[in-house]
């Protein structure tokens, strides 16, 4: 890990370094990235439910409408892809702070990812089948 | 429960000032935000496999005590992204470490800014909703019965 750049600004100096590439870095990552998608995407999700529309005039008709264009679907399919592993890897690091055995970590970051797994699949398939032929 | 206790306590009494205080707020509101969405995911997934679970849970989600939960997740969400996108510019601009303070103050400041008129906006459509509700003779705090959207039943 040699520093690549060094440069002092005034009281502290900072320092560029390479690292090497390890799922905690690629989860660091995921964090900033799926972060500024959902800038957009869960701010802008709130605005259309609670600023343009209200969730007092919700009903199934309304969803239909919603989930009648591929765009809108697909719009919910990538902010539940961004929400649900950022929120679960969230947890995990505040639960990391306060669990002092590593295996007992390892074994609740297997759970928490398998529960990310198993949400985001029955959740992808019931957007992608959602039919609004069906709704009465 | 001892440990909770101190953890909270000394989260509060850590010398760590604003920047201590937006850790702890991005914790909370993030926390919050995900209990939210994971019943959310769950219930709207409801809307393809079981479509009368789903509308009564709109109806009941309609209560005002939900209501005020969702006033909740919209602070949750408004400030978990502004102070995200602070902490994702700090981190790759080490350089503005020294405004931490400012920045924080700067996220607060927007914070209320985009927050004050949405709960005001979603604040009164309940209200509408409730007083709709009540000149029709019903009552917004009513739970709703599932046998009424049999209709949905599959």
């Amino acid at each position: 890990m040699a520093a690549l750049t060094e440069k002092p600004t005034g009281k502290m100096t900072v320092r560029l370094v390479e690292l090497d590439r390890s799922p905690e870095r690629i989860g660091w990552l995921f964090m900033r990235l799926s972060g500024v998608a959902m800038l957009i995407l869960a701010v802008g999700h709130m605005v259309i439910q609670h600023i343009l529309n209200s969730s007092t005039d919700l009903t199934l008709q309304f969803v239909a409408v919603q989930w009648s264009s591929w765009g809108w679907k697909a719009y919910d399919i990538f902010l539940l892809w961004m929400a649900i592993p950022h929120g679960i890897r969230g947890l995990l690091t505040i639960l990391k702070d306060y669990i002092h055995s590593p295996a007992l970590g390892r074994i609740i970051g297997i759970l928490l990812a398998l529960f990310v797994i198993a949400t985001v699949i029955w959740a992808t398939i019931a957007i992608a089948l959602f039919d609004p032929a069906m709704v009465p | 429960m001892s440990s909770l206790i101190l953890t909270v306590r000394e989260s509060i009494r850590y010398r760590g000032r604003s920047g201590q205080y937006s850790w702890m707020a991005h914790r909370i509101s993030g926390l919050a935000i995900l209990f939210f969405l994971v019943i959310h995911v769950w219930d709207t997934a409801n809307a393809y496999f079981w479509p009368q679970a789903y509308a009564w849970s709109l109806a009941l989600f309609k209560n005002p005590l939900f209501g005020l939960g969702e006033v909740g997740v919209m602070a949750a969400v408004l400030y978990h992204a502004f102070n995200g996108i602070r902490i994702t510019i700090l981190d790759f601009k080490p350089e503005w470490w020294r405004h931490q303070r400012a920045s924080s103050l700067i996220v607060w400041g927007l914070f209320f800014i985009a927050f004050i008129p949405a709960a005001i906006l979603m604040l009164g459509s309940m209200i509408g909703h409730c007083q709709a509700l009540a000149a029709a003779g019903d009552n917004c705090l009513r739970i709703p019965s599932f046998s009424e959207f049999a209709q949905y039943a599959r």
